[in-house]
């Protein structure tokens, strides 16, 4: 079947290919090599084998950045999902200044992560809006130093990440929305099913695709997610907010150990194929 | 088209991963385990063509420094390029600068154990002919050769300024408190104790985004505990952060805890200085740099004394970071380099920079006429001139990578101070790990 394919495709699919090897397969091998070896950047790198790995699994910062990947993709999948759905059923009806309300809630993600991430630090300061609002609102006894406090340090920034996110994720549901058949839902409503049942019964079966779409989105944001700790907490208070990706960061580029960075970064790439694996082998099973 | 190909998108994919990794395995064998290849190239960014113009890669980028430092270049009758880098930037691509086919020639940094470690590889340039005979470098004080002497008794680097630590405070607000400066370390507790007593901040510290500020007073009490030699064997791994005179500092330090801001946790060293602009925090332990956050109004207004001897046993020591320039070995302009740099230490270049730059940096040509300087600078200058040890800070004596251990530490430490030796074994652990790389 193969062979009927016309032969400039097979060279128009070749030269991609071939950038792709070069650009990214290749430096992605070394960074595998590299996570082998101990090297500052000077000189030649000395091979360790698995030492990086093994000191890796003995490091208390990893285990606790690993920790908090884990509460991130959780917190942030979840809440951005909830947040951005609820959003997206409430403003899918037609009305008086709908489009406002949905481009101010989307209006965060034009933003960089890293102004997100100052726009909010601003806000979290010890005399800040947040805690000056919630003086105001007689709960003084919540206040706190936002992100110096290693016990909510690394919810706060979560909040601060899925406040820019609940507005793609609108977006998206909105899109999904639109291709939802109205006439089913009549029907549903014509035999006496409630909203709740019409919502979870006829709606969400029907925006399969869109969740298929926004599970890929979110993990992988969540797992790639730098600038926003970075800008906010750097990794601190003592290492509380440290995120794989953070940490990788410090490790490779601020204290220039360029193998141990490399483990960190294929253990990350091993996490992320994980999730990509299962999303391909799942949406190809669907098309088939 | 779409009739003759019948293949599926699974099919697709299958075909294409065979093609990815049939690159990937041919490309694994291709590399060889040669990751030496990679340290060439990539840092040619700003480098100058052969011996026309001289490079000078700056990691000045806050604003007042930069425009001094290209103030000085515009000075200069030779031919040279000047790239400023973010320091972050510039920190993390340092070593692939000076391992380049093509490195920039002059490059800004800190003396210390960093240079000493860059000439160790041999990518320094030997600028020992500078300071000797009609150098430029000749006539600086010997403390400052032997802190620009790598490990093969030749100089590898040319200070330029310096500054010292000291605890700031301004005059009118202690007059305002009628309280004096201490003299001794209990007047010092004393003193805290009264001004906490007047619902003021006695110590500013800011250890939000900057948690080495942290090292600041633990440098401090260690040298006034144990001393100037013993900090340094510290730092280079000599002793544990587990011994008695370590566990000793941080019982001292512990007294201060109540004393500071309690907002320090969320300030950067910059944020701090504004609640005692603001007359709600009082002293403030930092570099002299801390003179350019203050509004022009209060500029002098501000004075400092330094931390009160707590050992007498012990030499008096103050903290003098050292900044300078240090030359690439591999520089394709050997002549230019050594006169751009000859020039970077003449008196007329530090005596601008410094002026230009509104810092309180000193200079280390004893040839500068320090007259015009502030009266807070002349304070600086006879304070380091009389004392018996010098040191840098805790990162410049040791490394970024022990300073990393430190953050963690004492940040945890000064958040929760009860369990000292805890904290000491997690970071004699943390610091064993960077003392084996």
């Amino acid at each position: 079947m193969l062979r009927r394919v016309p032969w400039v495709v097979w060279l128009f699919l070749l030269i991609p290919l071939a950038a792709e090897v070069f650009w990214v397969f290749w430096p992605a091998l070394n960074s595998f090599s590299l996570s082998l070896t101990r090297w500052n950047g000077i000189g030649a790198a000395e091979p360790v084998g698995l030492g990086n790995y093994v000191d890796l699994w003995n490091d208390p910062i990893f285990r606790t950045a690993l920790r908090n990947n884990v509460i991130w993709v959780v917190g942030f999948g979840g809440l951005s999902v909830l947040g951005g759905l609820t959003l997206a059923v409430l403003l899918n009806r037609p009305g008086r200044g709908i489009g406002i309300y949905r481009s101010a809630i989307y209006l965060p993600m034009v933003f960089s992560l890293a102004v997100t991430g100052l726009f909010w630090r601003v806000m979290y300061q010890p005399a800040g809006l947040v805690n000056t609002a919630l003086g105001a609102v007689g709960l003084g006894s919540w206040e706190r130093q936002w992100l110096a406090d290693p016990d909510v340090a690394l919810y706060a920034v979560l909040i601060a990440a899925v406040w820019r996110q609940v507005g793609y994720i609108m977006v998206l549901y909105l899109a999904g929305l639109k291709g939802v058949d109205p006439a089913l839902e009549e029907a549903a409503a014509m035999d006496g099913a409630n909203r709740r049942q019409r919502f979870f019964s006829i709606v969400m079966p029907q925006l399969r695709g869109v969740n298929a779409v926004v599970f890929a989105v979110t993990v992988i944001d969540s797992l790639r997610t730098f600038d926003i700790v970075w800008a906010m907490t750097r990794g601190g208070p003592y290492n509380s907010t440290q995120l794989l990706s953070t940490y990788m960061f410090e490790q490779g580029f601020t204290l220039v150990n360029l193998g141990y960075g490399s483990a960190i970064a294929v253990v990350i790439f091993a996490l992320a194929i994980v999730f990509i694996i299962t999303y391909l082998v799942r949406s190809i099973r669907q098309e088939d | 088209m779409s009739t003759t190909s019948h293949f599926t998108r699974r099919g697709f994919l299958l075909g294409a991963t065979a093609l990815g990794t049939g690159g990937l395995l041919t490309a694994c064998i291709g590399s060889g385990g040669g990751s030496d290849d990679e340290t060439g190239g990539s840092g040619d960014d700003g480098s100058s063509g052969a011996g026309a113009a001289v490079t000078l890669q700056s990691s000045l980028s806050d604003p007042a420094p930069k425009a001094a430092l290209e103030q000085v270049v515009a000075a200069y009758d030779g031919d040279v390029t000047l790239n400023t880098v973010a320091i972050e930037q510039f920190r993390a691509q340092l070593s692939t600068y000076l391992t380049s086919n093509n490195p920039p020639d002059v490059l800004t940094w800190y003396a210390g154990s960093v240079a000493r470690d860059y000439a160790a590889e041999g990518l320094l340039l030997d600028v020992s002919d500078l300071w000797t005979g009609d150098g430029a470098c000749a006539g600086f004080s010997e403390a400052l050769k032997s802190l620009s002497t790598a490990e093969d008794g030749t100089q590898i680097f040319v200070p330029t300024n310096y500054y010292w630590w000291s605890i700031f405070y301004k005059k009118s607000a202690f007059e305002q408190w009628g309280v004096s400066v201490p003299e001794t370390w209990d007047d010092f507790l004393a003193l805290c104790e009264t001004l906490k007593g007047q619902g003021v901040s006695p110590l500013a510290n800011g250890i939000g985004s900057t948690p080495w500020m942290a090292s600041g007073w633990f440098d401090y009490l260690n040298l006034r505990i144990n001393g100037a030699t013993y900090h340094r064997e510290l730092l280079a791994g000599e002793h544990a952060f587990t011994d008695p005179e370590v566990e000793a500092v941080l019982t001292e330090y512990a007294k201060l805890i109540p004393y500071f801001d309690p907002n320090m946790a969320s300030y950067s060293h910059q944020e701090a200085v504004t609640p005692m602009i603001q007359n709600s925090s009082a002293m403030y332990l930092i570099g002299a740099f801390v003179t350019q956050f203050f509004p022009e109004d209060q500029q002098d207004d501000i004075d400092f004394f330094s931390v009160p001897p707590i050992n007498e046993d012990v030499p008096s020591a103050e903290e003098a970071p050292t900044d300078g320039y240090f030359a690439s070995a591999n520089t394709a302009n050997l002549e230019g380099t050594k006169a751009l740099l000859s020039y970077l230490a003449s008196a007329e270049a530090q005596q601008q920079f410094i002026s230009e730059s509104a810092s309180s940096n000193l200079p280390t040509s004893p040839d500068v006429d320090s007259s015009g300087f502030t009266p807070l600078v002349q304070k600086g200058i006879e304070l380091l001139e009389n004392t018996e040890e010098i040191t840098q800070f805790f990162n410049r004596d040791s490394s970024d990578a022990l300073q990393s251990t430190a953050d963690d530490a004492l940040t945890r430490f000064l958040a929760d101070p009860s369990d000292i030796p805890g904290i000491l074994a997690g970071w004699q652990a943390a610091a064993e790990q960077v003392w084996n790389q």
